[in-house]
């Protein structure tokens, strides 16, 4: 009964590029976000570079198309710009809009807000214009701005499992269609640097003040990152119906949890290797079926090693062209899992593989080398994308290629 | 939906609320009065549930959660669940605030981790993932009044694929101060202090702030104690008017073949707000005044997921055949042959509205 997915559209905004087009450029370019921060006030501006979008605020409220944008926090403003993106690429009418849900994801919403104006919301007595960021600490608060924005009401869900956040929004939208409970969901995450996230990573120790390096043997932590990226999906019976022309088919999905540690991944890549499996299970392919893997590949220590040991128990001796692509963008926390999404999506249309950047050395007990360039003229069919967070959550998900 | 469709049981229940809880759910025999708009858990002896080191560690609001999540397991007999889904509006605000207050304080200088990590909104899924050794599906909604109702579904859909399968979903919410100033602010409480049981006589602007943790274990087997059968959840996002209410409400009755005059009772989550309340009211008027109608949240409070104590309250009257005087808010009696199947009409702000069908099993 379960009803096949696809997406019928996409849209993102991360530190390389304002929509599909410049990210599109700037990956196949190597040219990275990462840079010292310049809009965000933080004491580690310096020291911290992150991958941060050299917009302001007002930049971002004409890019997503608002004359008036009081009350939206950063991560609304990108989210927006993302989703809007996505809803043109899809051609969605306002009446579609109306039947369409939206699963968002973000780890701290509107932080960013909150933290500018903390004192002063809590004070009972202060009054003034931070009042229109009062409940921006709550992480449901975008979804339904953006949602309200657009027109969507008949589905809103926002999703919080720290570092694979969007995948399971992207998982979970197309379960509600497989299912028959709705034909179309909108499906992504968004994230704004913040003090908060800087200062929380940069406490546990696993920032990296250089360059992130995934897989590399001297990575040293990671970059943080911002952005935000939707997709829009779809049941086979609409699309069919309205002879719609899919960019992509997710054709599987995983979510697993480590129960090792808090923060850390097992060694033995447990939860890595079971959401992996599992969305194999679901696509009914075998490992042999991929063709390329977009890592969650932070660069932290341990990330890295515990994802290899994961893709090296499920792939043995065969495992396919890989690569992360957070030295591009920065780790975007819970929209990383659709940004790489979308990157993986515009690899099946365009047929190219991304190049992990700053990789030199593999590491000693995994003996893996990610792809370094880009490569073009492949015959993509199945790409992995592999989202892992906090918590021991591991998810991961399956795109096909509808050419 | 098909005609094989699942039947979901709620096999074990864990709850920590403002009233009296035990091991059996909840149990009002009496009602715990507060006079100053904020109604806290009545906690049990956290090392009855949670060993000591790890108790140590860990904030009130994951100490509240982690318990309850604990006491439904052992309800349901069951020590490791095939998933986990949480939900949360504010997950663990207090935490938040704790972080933030150092780095603001200390300027970015010198930062501890542990309230960042203690403050993620999976960090109870997490910790209840690794306490129970559950390597299986994990996930966390926060989704402001619609949090809890995603987390079931989200199960039912999971079921669907695995009807053995057994699933722990909670809905935890703390009463926080941070979230007081900010609920004081946006006028979603009450200026003036009432005592809750006034809640519903005071007709002013705002409501009381509440918290709870309810955990739930769902599988499509029923289980030799199973409490009562979760029929289906439906979210209705900002209706406009009482009509969009009301039609909601039909097709949602409709597709699960009840007419409301086979409802024998509804639970509304009205919460004492004149000014959000109306919506929830006409609807109670219009469509509820011939059927027994129950009210909650002057026991819980309001938060985002007092829906979920709602939905334990619901299975409680179903399991044991028995409604509490304090909930009940008209003089419809229920039928004599039982309490066979209620319905929670539930909202949060006048934004977030949704229904909940329970039915007695066996």
């Amino acid at each position: 009964m379960s009803h096949r997915v696809f997406v019928t559209g996409y849209g993102l905004i991360t530190s390389i590029g304002n929509d599909k087009v410049e990210n599109f450029e700037s990956l196949s370019r190597k040219r990275a976000g990462f840079g010292e921060l310049s809009i965000l006030n933080t004491l580690h501006s310096r020291n911290l570079p992150s991958c941060e979008i050299k917009l302001h605020d007002h930049e971002l409220s004409r890019l997503a198309r608002l004359h008036h944008a009081r009350g939206y926090t950063r991560t609304a403003l990108l989210g927006l710009i993302a989703l809007q993106e996505a809803i043109d690429d899809a051609t969605l009418s306002a009446e579609e809009l109306k039947c369409t849900g939206l699963l968002s994801a973000t780890t701290t919403g509107g932080i960013r807000e909150f933290e500018k104006n903390f004192r002063a919301i809590i004070d009972l007595t202060q009054h003034g214009d931070f009042v229109q960021f009062t409940d921006t600490a709550n992480p449901g608060e975008h979804t339904e701005r953006i949602a309200d924005r657009v027109g969507i009401r008949s589905y809103i869900g926002t999703l919080s499992t720290a570092c694979s956040s969007s995948a399971n929004a992207i998982m979970q939208g197309a379960q509600l269609i497989g299912a028959g409970k709705l034909n179309r969901v909108i499906c992504g995450g968004a994230e704004a640097l913040s003090k908060f996230t800087i200062n929380g990573f940069n406490s546990l120790m696993i920032i990296d003040a250089q360059h992130c390096r995934p897989f590399d043997a001297g990575r040293n932590g990671l970059n943080l990152g911002e952005g935000a990226a939707y997709l829009v999906l779809e049941g086979e019976d609409i699309v069919k119906q309205q002879k719609k022309k899919p960019v992509a088919e997710l054709i599987g999905y995983g979510n697993a949890n480590d129960a090792f540690h808090q923060t850390a991944s097992s060694p033995e890549g447990t939860g890595a290797l079971r959401a992996m499996e599992i969305a194999l299970a679901k696509a009914e392919i075998l490992p042999g079926q991929i063709d390329y893997i977009n890592a969650h590949g932070t660069a932290t220590e341990n990330n890295d090693l515990s994802e290899g040991t994961g893709i090296k128990r499920l792939f043995g001796t065969n495992v396919p062209p890989f690569s992360s692509t957070k030295p591009f963008t920065g780790h975007t926390l819970a929209a990383a899992g659709s940004i790489e999404a979308a990157y993986c999506i515009m690899a099946l249309q365009h047929q190219v593989m991304w190049p992990n950047l700053n990789f030199k050395e593999p590491i000693p007990e995994l003996e893996l080398s990610p792809i370094i360039d880009l490569v073009q003229g492949n015959s993509l069919k199945n790409v992995l994308s592999n989202s892992f967070g906090f918590g021991g959550n591991t998810s991961s998900l399956i795109f096909s290629g509808t050419r | 939906m098909t005609a094989d469709r699942m039947t979901c049981y709620i096999n074990g229940i864990g709850i920590l609320a403002p009233q009296e809880t035990s091991d059996e759910g909840v149990l009002l025999e009496d009602i715990k009065t507060y006079d100053n708009n904020r109604l806290t858990c009545i906690t049990p002896d956290f090392k009855d549930y949670i060993n000591p080191v790890q108790l140590r560690r860990l904030s009130r609001m994951l100490r509240i959660g982690m318990t309850s999540a604990i006491i439904c397991l052992r309800n349901a007999n069951l020590r490791t669940p095939d998933g986990i889904i949480t939900a949360t509006g504010y997950g663990f605000l207090g935490e938040t605030e704790k972080f933030l207050s150092e780095v603001l304080e200390r300027v970015e200088k010198q930062i501890t981790p542990t309230h960042f990590v203690q403050g993620t909104y999976n960090a109870l899924a997490g910790l209840i993932g690794l306490t129970t050794k559950c390597t299986g599906y994990n996930n966390t909604y926060v989704s402001k009044g619609f949090a809890f109702e995603n987390a079931l579904q989200d199960a039912l859909l999971q079921l669907e694929s695995n009807h053995n399968a057994n699933f722990l979903v909670g809905g935890f919410d703390e009463a926080e101060d941070v979230l007081h100033a900010i609920g004081t602010k946006e006028q979603f409480f009450k200026t003036e202090k009432i005592q809750n049981t006034q809640l519903f006589n005071s007709r002013t602007q705002g409501t009381i702030q509440g918290e709870g943790s309810a955990f739930f274990t769902l599988s499509g087997r029923a289980s030799e104690k199973a409490w009562c059968i979760l029929g289906d959840v439906k979210l209705i996002y900002r209706p406009a008017t009482e009509e969009d209410l009301a039609s909601a409400l039909e097709n949602f009755l409709e597709a699960n073949k009840i007419s409301l005059d086979k409802i024998d009772g509804v639970l509304s989550g009205a919460s004492g707000d004149v000014e959000r309340d109306w919506l929830i009211e006409r609807l109670e008027a219009s469509k509820f005044s011939s059927v027994p109608l129950f009210r909650f949240k002057h026991l819980c409070g309001e938060y985002c997921t007092a829906v979920s104590f709602a939905t334990c309250l619901g299975a409680s009257i179903l399991k044991k055949q028995f409604i509490p005087k304090v909930i009940r808010h008209n003089a419809i009696v229920p039928q004599s042959n039982g309490i066979k199947t209620l319905l929670i009409v539930n909202h949060y702000l006048n934004r977030n509205y949704s229904l909940i069908l329970l039915t007695r099993h066996p």
